[in-house]
């Protein structure tokens, strides 16, 4: 017989009260209200631990560092009593060969019915040498990681868009986990890392309801990243009053103004972080004084300077020579160049009406 | 090449293969791979970094102002220490100023991160190798509550206490879904510590989980979110205002007093679970203070951190001294310049890069990171599946660096063995103190136990140091300065055409520095030489072995399928969390597979 | 006054006056024309905004009523837009000409490349046409009509962000997001294209006035009455 979850926090000490605290909690952090806390109570109360994988390719494990900063609910009961963290590259006590075993054993046991979660993404260059796992290429493990679970959830950037290492020249062709994996329901996470309580966000989502979390048209839970961070911003009346940080230090950054004009990419940013904000809603990057650099978009790095709104266009192998600029100044210089021809255009057209409208003359005067 | 002598140990692979698998330059992925004779003994180690992001050829060409976020996602676990080399470098390539302000931020949000990640790291990342949870279900937790009301004022100490959480680890046991804790190592001869300090240990192991994410609170106040904050070359993002209007979209008193609260908090946990926990267990484990040495009696570096004056890197401001020690010789503390082409350079003889001449080490400015992946010709196994790597070729994705053509060990022990040889008061007394409480001379430092010893001391410092920085920063502000931001020379049109330049960094796990040549506005060449290079390295041109390879030499296995031993000492270096290891036979075929976590 | 059909070339006269721009396309160009100056103004603003004012935020909506200038302005572009798209059907044979460029006709390709020899000097005179030249419905079409196309498209995706995903605004536009690639593409794609528009215009409007002065038919006129007058025969 196995536990459910509530059986095993009642037995791990949690009283029934602070369980049912936890559930409403978790489901005001869901935006669901007295109903939901119940549907979770009941949910904790029935289910087994959902067993989980959890492997890391190329990446900088800022996703795992992320996830242990959940404080509602605490990595710790997700760990203990949620899931079932079979393998897990930065908690797991289980070493190689037994932690090699522990994910055949839940590949075997859970057919179908376990979560892989990915963090990081495999480079397909070299054969997928830049990145070995068990002295094998990690895209080949991940194939077969990925190839009976129920979902798989691609954590953060790197494995849902290819994040630092896919910038370009993308040298190592870091391959977000989607373009690798096609037959699987993805669950996009993204950021860099994502904000804690959405990583646990999500898994409880799943949890609870027994169902994947309703996913925008890239993938991504719409809970969590239905809207820009600038929608939510709490400087969003300085952005309408037209309030700007023009230099950081400034007057300006001192009283709190909008960080567009020091490249703010909060209204091209589809993340929490404005509202959710992180290390348990102490701050996020805006209200310390830092424009978002958007790293929960696809691509954010090669999108221009962190310190311009505008993108950085930079023309495919030209870039070396000076061939970029926003599309303003590439903008300018196009209407430029077109002035000068025009302007040139006609000073030609003149000359040449002149000379033939003298020509035209002398016919006529033949013609007398 | 059966048998070598390099840096007074014998390198002998004649012996069985035993294989450790996956760090990436900083962090990821490290294959260890050792030769054990037949007693067991290691007589040849070999450590391969196994991934490769090509962080620095991604950098050419952008703005050496975005660099920063760029290198900070080299490691989310030292997360910021990048991004802090970075903007100091492109500061000093620049000649931009830093104001007090920001000085004092950067201090304080790299001492914060020094706290958290020696925590993470002794309770999470390495405990394991020494605590069985298992055992501490035997555990009478009224003897748990003695043992903790002697060694500490912890208020968390009462039987009732530790029953609560042995009945929580009990029924997670029982529930048969071990999760995080399956299928691991407990009940190995090689833990030694009685179930009641397995308990403790256990216990502390879920409080530092809960209590790590305070600590980084800091960085969140400041950079915006851990991890990975916000860094700005010419200072710090967050502006100061205490009172004036908008104040609440500034560093203001809640946030100050939130910082005050978390250093308390900080010094509290640390001095009264961290070091008693640490002291505790390492008494049970003497023998590893013999063990693990490696280049620590030998050969130590380290940069200098925690600059007490803005904008001045040498030892006059900082407060953990550089210095290089050779030989074992704490008498003579040589200086370090980064700058110097003899000095730092890098070799890729054993490393899948290719430079035009390999028997040549390149100093970073004139770097070169070209990956060229090729096996040796005594491989086993191919190019998808490696079984055992061939050292006498090309062997690892990380680099060897080496000083003066020295291979040296980097991280707290360094920092300390230099701070202890310049004379550094509170190290000196820390380091005696604890060397009396132990009762072991001085030499125990070189070894895996010296190495997490030296972490824990150094955390309860950074501790301290984070209430004197909360404090220099509210006097600075007293005194009436809140700049925070020199901007003089944001933008590029005041930068020189071409300009280079490198500043020192101590990340938590060591020696790191980012050397940077900015060219028409935008990076020209940007090489990163981080502690996990100068540790994890392979073999030089002239075969010297790295440091983690050369800690592994000698020690003895009791069980080489279950290398605890190799975890313990590689874990000593903290290299990072997620590094999956693992032992195959001589036939090439797999024993077992170790995770180093 | 016989004229090809297709390409609208004037092959011999007599040149009599032509009704060539109904009431409602001229209304429609000169009412487009107010709104892509006040939408590259404002534009450019939002991309580029003026140094920060001060005061109380509260009591300042300066920036948000130029985005909201831009709203208005946009929307009725819209409208313009899809009514002249209606006008393809309703109006007469010139109402079609940008819209759709008669690509498959050699007489059509022969004129264009007939009118740019004619721009590049290397003709001494044009044919002459009723409605826009081949050339000028080929920059028609592809700088005003598919810019306009791009940079509607960008604009209500950009628009429907504040909804969020999910919302009928997102529903319907959320996809031009997802094919860019982003937010921040769109963005850029739509910034590029004003600049795109701009460059059409200014060309536009060099060669209405060079085309007033120099050809043989009236231009700037024909967009305030509709009627295309032959000043002399063409040769």
């Amino acid at each position: 017989m196995s536990d459910t979850y509530y059986d095993l926090m009642r037995r791990q000490g949690i009283s029934r009260r602070s369980f049912l605290k936890f559930c409403s909690l978790t489901a005001a952090s869901l935006g669901l209200g007295e109903a939901g806390a119940q549907q979770i109570a009941q949910a904790m109360e029935t289910k087994q631990r959902t067993p989980v994988i959890w492997i890391e390719g190329l990446e900088c494990t800022c996703c795992s560092e992320s996830f242990i900063r959940s404080a509602h609910p605490l990595a710790k009961d997700v760990v203990l009593s949620m899931l079932s963290l079979d393998y897990h590259m930065t908690l797991s006590a289980a070493a190689g060969e037994q932690l090699r075993a522990n994910a055949h054993e839940t590949i075997k046991k859970h057919k179908g019915n376990y979560i892989l979660a990915v963090e990081g993404n495999p480079p397909l260059a070299e054969e997928g040498n830049y990145c070995i796992y068990y002295g094998k290429p990690f895209v080949d493990v991940l194939r077969e990681y990925a190839k009976d679970a129920k979902a798989v959830i691609s954590w953060g950037s790197c494995a849902s868009w290819g994040c630092v290492q896919a910038a370009k020249p993308n040298p190592t062709r870091a391959t977000p986990i989607h373009k690798v994996i096609t037959d699987k329901p993805i669950i996009k996470v993204p950021g860099c890392p994502p904000i804690a309580e959405v990583m646990t966000g999500v898994v409880t989502y799943m949890l609870t309801f027994d169902r994947l979390p309703d996913l925008d048209a890239q993938g991504r839970p719409k809970m969590f990243y239905g809207q820009r961070v600038h929608d939510k911003c709490y400087r969003r009346p300085h952005f309408d009053a037209g309030q700007f940080v023009e230099a950081f230090d400034d007057e300006g950054a001192r009283k709190g103004y909008c960080l567009y004009k020091v490249g703010c990419k909060g209204p091209t940013t589809y993340n929490a972080c404005s509202a959710t904000r992180w290390n348990e809603g102490l701050s996020f990057p805006i209200q310390s004084g830092h424009g978002c650099i958007g790293c929960s978009e696809d691509d954010f790095w090669d999108k221009g300077s962190f310190y311009d709104h505008l993108t950085t266009i930079r023309a495919p192998g030209l870039a070396n020579l000076g061939v970029e600029g926003t599309a303003n100044r590439i903008g300018l210089a196009a209407l430029g160049v077109a002035g000068a021809a025009l302007a040139a255009h006609a000073a030609v057209s003149a000359i040449k009406q002149a000379s033939s409208r003298g020509r035209n003359d002398r016919v006529s005067d033949v013609e007398k | 090449m059966a048998t070598y002598q390099t840096q007074g140990f014998t390198l002998d692979n004649s012996g069985k293969r035993v294989v450790v698998d996956p760090i990436c330059r900083i962090e990821g992925h490290l294959r260890i791979e050792v030769n054990v004779d037949k007693d067991n003994v290691i007589r040849n180690a070999v450590s391969t970094g196994t991934m490769w992001r090509g962080l620095e050829v991604i950098l050419k060409g952008r703005d050496p102002r975005d660099a920063w976020a760029f290198v900070e996602r080299i490691c989310g676990v030292c997360t910021g220490v990048h991004a802090l080399a970075s903007v100091r470098s492109v500061e000093d390539a620049l000649g931009i100023r830093i104001p007090k302000n920001a000085n004092i931020i950067r201090n304080l949000m790299h001492a914060t991160l020094y706290a958290q990640d020696h925590l993470v790291h002794f309770y999470h990342l390495h405990a394991l190798d020494w605590v069985d949870v298992v055992s501490a279900l035997k555990a009478d937790p009224k003897k748990t509550s003695e043992i903790q009301q002697a060694i500490s004022p912890w208020p968390m100490s009462s039987p009732a206490y530790f029953r609560e959480v042995q009945n929580r680890l009990r029924k997670f046991v029982e529930s048969g879904q071990l999760g995080i804790f399956n299928n691991a190592y407990w009940g190995h001869p090689a833990y030694k510590l009685p179930p009641e300090v397995n308990l403790l240990a256990t216990t502390h192991y879920l409080e530092a989980l809960d209590f790590q994410k305070e600590i980084v609170k800091i960085q969140t106040i400041f950079g915006g979110k851990n991890p990975h904050p916000n860094w700005l070359v010419g200072g710090v993002p967050s502006p100061i205002n205490v009172d004036g209007t908008g104040a609440i979209g500034a560093i203001n008193m809640t946030s100050l007093n939130q910082v005050k609260e978390i250093c308390d908090r900080t010094i509290e946990f640390i001095e009264q679970v961290y070091l008693p926990d640490l002291i505790a267990v390492a008494g049970f484990y003497k023998d590893w203070a013999k063990i693990g040495g490696g280049l620590a009696g030998q050969n130590v570096l380290s940069y200098g951190e925690f600059p007490e004056i803005a904008n001045d890197y040498s030892n006059k401001s900082m407060y953990f001294p550089s210095g290089v020690i050779l030989g074992g010789d704490l008498a003579k503390v040589q200086d370090v310049d980064l700058k110097a082409p003899d000095q730092v350079q890098e070799w890729v003889t054993h490393s899948w890069y290719k430079y035009a001449q390999e028997q040549n080490g390149l100093h970073p400015f004139d770097g070169v990171t070209e990956p060229n992946f090729v096996l040796g010709p005594n491989t086993k196994g191919d190019r998808k599946e490696i079984k055992e790597v061939d050292e006498a070729a090309k062997y690892s994705w990380v680099k060897s660096p080496r000083w003066k053509g020295h291979a040296v060990e980097v991280g707290p022990l360094a920092r300390y063995l230099v701070a202890y040889a310049r004379g550094h008061k509170e190290v000196k007394e820390q380091v005696d103190a604890v060397l009396k409480q132990l009762d072991v001379p001085v030499a125990a430092l070189f070894s895996t136990l010296g190495r997490t010893a030296a972490r824990g001391l150094e955390a309860q410092l950074a501790a301290r140091k984070m209430r004197q920085y909360h404090a220099d920063l509210v006097a600075n502000i007293k005194a009436g300065d809140l700049a925070t931001a020199n901007v003089e020379k944001w933008e590029p049109s005041t930068w020189p055409a071409e300009a280079k330049g490198v500043a020192p960094c101590e990340a938590p796990r060591g020696a790191l520095a980012h050397w940077v040549k900015i060219k028409g506005g935008r990076i020209d060449s940007y090489q990163a030489v981080v502690p996990t290079t100068w540790n994890a390295g392979p073999r030089d041109a002239r075969n010297q072995i790295g440091a983690y390879e050369a800690a592994l030499m000698n020690t003895p296995m009791a069980r080489p399928e279950q290398p605890l031993e190799i975890l313990r000492t590689v874990h000593s270096f903290d290299p990072c969390l997620a590094c999956a290891t693992h032992v195959m036979s001589p036939e090439g075929e797999e024993l077992v597979a170790v995770k180093v976590r | 006054m016989r004229v090809n059909r297709v390409s609208g070339r004037v092959l011999e006269g007599p040149f009599e006056p032509v009704y060539v721009y109904e009431a409602p396309v001229r209304f429609w160009h000169w009412t487009m024309a107010i709104c892509m100056v006040v939408l590259a103004a404002t534009g450019y603003l939002i991309g580029s905004p003026l140094p920060a004012i001060g005061g109380e935020a509260t009591f300042s909506y300066f920036f948000a009523n130029i985005r909201m200038i831009h709203f208005i302005a946009a929307m009725l572009f819209v409208v313009l837009f899809l009514v002249r798209i209606v006008w393809v059907f309703l109006g007469n044979h010139h109402a079609r000409s940008i819209f759709v460029p008669p690509v498959w006709s050699a007489e059509w390709w022969s004129g264009l490349f007939s009118q740019a020899a004619y721009y590049l000097f290397l003709r001494r005179e044009p044919h002459h046409w009723v409605g826009h030249n081949p050339l000028a419905q080929f920059a028609m079409f592809a700088m005003f009509v598919l810019g306009s196309i791009v940079i509607v498209l960008t604009g209500l995706a950009l628009y429907s962000e504040q909804y969020g995903w999910g919302s009928v605004w997102m529903n319907a536009f959320g996809w031009v997001n997802v094919l860019l690639g982003g937010s921040q593409m769109v963005r850029t794609v739509h910034n590029l294209a004003m600049w795109y528009l701009l460059l059409f215009a200014i060309v536009h409007v060099y060669m209405v006035f060079r085309e007033d002065i120099m050809s043989g038919e009236s231009v700037i006129g024909t967009m305030i009455n509709g009627i295309r007058m032959f000043k002399r025969a063409p040769r």
